[in-house]
């Protein structure tokens, strides 16, 4: 399946959850992270939830993986920066210019664990996900099918338009148009590149929109569905419970920041 | 209210919104290949927004940041700033920005504008002083004037260049671009300050570690990192729109 | 009784000066399966959106006259009632996939379940629809993994399962090879005897004569022939304006002048001329 999605098919628990049961644990660890009124909670959430669901949900490797290579630019900045460049602290050592402060050093780490946090508890999800099982589940809670239609629609075409631009780069280089070289060159180079991308692509939007009408896409008719997605009586409590949780954690902060 | 919402989302629009956002994204990486020191990674969202209207600009800026999200999470949680960024794009799209061509001296007054304040900007950060009790100082405007008198000629007059050369007639489109620009700016800093510790793992990390390093805090240097990249990215941006419309034949603009 | 009934329509597309349909009169009744030639520009896309109800509800304009489909006035009707009777599939395959999909068998149950149809109905119904169009093998495949001429074949399934009264095409082969292009025209010979109304632009005049009903030549907006393929194909009237001309035609045309092809009409198709030259 060569969509924009990081979805990787297993046979686990975890995959076989209703899309809006994972979908709401995901923003629950997400607020509860970033909002209650523990620096820590973004480590501990990280390690003693979304860990042990990756291992359920038998991605465990995969998952790792991913998240070690797409936080650690942001890791490797943020403690450079923040402990660093602090302005104003107690420093550690001091060396020729480097002055790292203790401050510093615990604004890093705290702000490591919520980096870890979001991008885990968003990887996990898509991993475990279908894009499209995920749609269908919206549309049978009562998501207008437009909505549900653009997501899926754009996670099809997300890959060709990036193969469509290298292609169209590889095809202006070939004639010539310099890409590599200053930053001057480079920049000219961008203009012939966006502008057949983005006027061929208008073009199509007549077509693409008569070919869905001329298929009902507007019909005032209930739709029906062709793929049915099995919720739960329990799954449907379960969500239940994460958005009160949500509802308290944020409560908590907010009670939290008036008393201090 | 709720009618002139549902009229932005025809069929046309419908099928324009996934595309824009494949725009967005397929252009933001090429960029980064290229290695420019711009984003631009939101012209689908002003095209939808200058063709369709705010909502639908709206719409297609949080789906971008949202969508993009599942391959790049430092995306997601700015999915709010994508959207006012639609917004302000379908605003300028009724205002006539996108169509109408400016006379000459306004994109040359929006340039010299444009750079002249950026200059400030990086001249009050980079001079700013911290006293023993952390207190953070500014140079005062005249000091600054006269202390850099060339240098903001200088400015005003490379400022000028890119309004006659660059923006050329879309003046208007330059205009509501930097103003989209030092929105974004304001209201992106205090995410990325809280959620990321004020680090986007790429280039313009040095703008933050150098602002940091001035003294200031950490919302405010982000808050000027901001200030120094998104204004001139989104201006690009609403230009790109505004001669993408200009070369379209009519009858692919309808809604 | 027509069932497709088009009196006097003029039609202008918005901010264009020449109108695209001029005084158009065509009825067609049902079960004819009818072809629509006539050189770039003349007009054929557009009767296609006009009977399909695309004109003028959904390019806007300005139309004259009166449509009728099935009883029904496309002026008073709505798009998404309209196009309950009347199916269209066009010339590009690949802006006809709709996206929303993963694969051929959900892709063609797309249309089925946008009007609500149940879906113990739906699976049979796609079932046959690509048994019909010889596409049932390609069921789990991802439609953007196809080639041209099998995306053509899907969009053409993809309405055909919806059941339409009328069926409009627009050049619905230009990517099929020969054989693609006998199989698909077999198919809608098919339907067209089972009731279904055809009316198909089409370029490929050996075809067409082969196995259309009629046919309706276009030239600048204009109806200018309408007769039996064999009649209006090799009628005069087309000669210099740019028609597609079948080769034996022209052959025959040239050996009328000589005295060398003796019968009065001329043939579009190998077996005609064949035939013809056959008593020299
Ligand atoms: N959406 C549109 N807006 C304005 N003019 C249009 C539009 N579509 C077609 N036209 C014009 O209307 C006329 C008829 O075009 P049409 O597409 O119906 O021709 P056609 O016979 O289908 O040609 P082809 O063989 O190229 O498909 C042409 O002059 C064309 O430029
Ligand atoms: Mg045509």
């Amino acid at each position: 399946m060569n969509t924009f999605s990081m979805y990787v098919a297993r046979e686990s628990g975890l995959h076989k959850l209703y899309p809006l049961t994972k979908a709401s644990l995901t923003l629950l660890l997400l607020i509860a992270g970033l909002t209650l009124p523990v620096n820590w909670a973004g480590y501990f959430l990280v390690l003693f939830v979304i860990f042990p669901l990756a291992i359920w949900g038998k991605v465990f490797k995969n998952f790792m993986r991913i998240v070690w290579s797409i936080s650690l630019p942001f890791i490797i900045s943020v403690i450079i920066i923040q402990s660093l460049f602090w302005g104003k602290g107690t420093p550690i050592f001091e060396f020729w210019i480097l002055a790292p402060k203790i401050e510093g050093v615990i604004f890093a780490t705290i702000s490591v664990g919520r980096i870890i946090l979001v991008m885990a508890g968003f990887i996990l999800f898509a991993m475990t996900t279908r894009p499209d099982a995920l749609m269908i589940s919206l549309k049978q809670v009562g998501v207008p099918s437009s909505l549900a239609y653009i997501i899926v629609t754009t996670l099809q075409i997300v890959p060709r338009f990036v193969t469509k631009a290298s292609t169209i780069l590889d095809a202006q280089r070939s004639r010539g148009l310099e890409t590599d070289g200053n930053l001057f060159v480079r920049s000219r180079a961008v203009v012939p590149i966006i502008l057949p991308l983005v006027l061929g692509s208008l073009m199509e939007v007549e077509e693409r929109a008569i070919a869905i009408e001329a298929r009902g896409f507007n019909s005032n008719r209930e739709e029906t569905s062709l793929i049915e997605i099995p919720d739960t009586r329990a799954q449907f409590i379960l969500r239940r419970i994460f958005m009160v949780l949500m509802i308290l954690s944020i409560i908590a902060r907010v009670a939290w920041q008036l008393s201090t | 209210m709720l009618e002139n919402i549902k009229k932005e989302f025809s069929t046309r629009i419908l099928v324009l919104i996934p595309i824009a956002i494949a725009i967005n994204i397929a252009i933001g990486e090429l960029v980064v290949r290229l290695k420019l020191p711009v984003y631009l990674d939101s012209i689908g969202t002003v095209l939808v927004g200058a063709i369709a209207g705010p909502w639908a600009g709206a719409l297609t800026g949080a789906l971008t940041n949202l969508i993009w999200g599942l391959f790049n999470p430092f995306a997601a949680p700015f999915f709010y700033v994508a959207a006012v960024i639609g917004f302000l794009a379908g605003l300028a799209g009724k205002r006539g920005a996108f169509e109408n061509e400016s006379p000459r001296w306004l994109s040359v007054l929006v340039g010299a504008v444009f750079v002249f304040s950026l200059t400030m900007f990086i001249l009050a950060f980079s001079n700013a002083s911290i006293d023993d009790t952390g207190f953070t100082s500014y140079p005062s405007m005249a000091d600054l004037f006269s202390q850099y008198a060339i240098i903001f000629v200088v400015a005003i007059l490379i400022g000028a260049a890119i309004g006659y050369f660059l923006l050329q007639r879309g003046g208007y489109a330059g205009f509501w671009g930097l103003i989209t620009g030092i929105v974004a700016a304001i209201i992106s800093a205090p995410t990325a300050a809280y959620v990321f510790g004020g680090v986007t793992g790429s280039g313009t990390d040095v703008l933050v570690a150098a602002f940091r390093a001035s003294g200031a805090g950490i919302l405010s240097s982000v808050m000027a990192q901001g200030a120094v990249s998104d204004p001139f990215d989104k201006m690009l941006s609403f230009m790109v729109v505004w001669l993408i419309l200009r070369s379209l034949p009519a009858r692919f603009k309808a809604r | 009784m027509a069932i497709i009934d088009l009196r006097n329509v003029t039609y202008k597309y918005p901010l264009t000066q020449e109108s695209a349909l001029k005084n158009i009169n065509f009825q067609v009744n049902e079960g004819e399966f009818v072809a629509v030639i006539g050189p770039n520009g003349a007009g054929k896309s557009t009767l296609c959106y006009t009977v399909a109800g695309f004109v003028p509800h959904f390019f806007k304009g300005e139309l004259s006259g009166t449509v009728e489909v099935a009883g029904a006035d496309s002026s008073k009707s709505n798009l998404h009632e309209w196009v309950l009777n009347v199916g269209l599939a066009f010339q590009n395959p690949f802006n006809q996939i709709s996206g929303a999909k993963y694969t051929v068998f959900e892709e063609i149950a797309f249309g089925l379940e946008n009007i609500g149809v149940p879906r113990d109905e739906m699976i049979p119904r796609v079932n046959d629809a690509m048994k019909l169009t010889g596409i049932s093998e390609l069921a789990d495949r991802s439609p953007y993994s196809l080639s041209g001429g099998q995306q053509q074949r899907v969009a053409l399934t993809s309405i055909l399962v919806m059941h339409p009264k009328v069926l409009v095409l627009d050049e619905p082969t230009s990517q099929m090879d020969p054989i693609g292009t006998r199989e698909v025209f077999g198919v809608i010979r098919t339907l067209a005897e089972q009731g279904m109304t055809v009316i198909m632009a089409e370029h490929k005049v050996e075809w067409i004569a082969n196995f259309a009903d009629r046919v309706v030549a276009l030239h600048e907006g204009q109806i200018i022939e309408d007769g039996k393929p064999q009649e209006a194909l090799t009628s005069d009237v087309l000669a210099g304006k740019g028609f597609g001309i079948s080769r034996y035609t022209s052959v025959a045309r040239k050996a009328k002048e000589t005295g060398l092809w003796k019968k009065d009409k001329l043939p579009v198709t190998l077996e005609e001329a064949v035939e013809g030259f056959a008593h020299v």
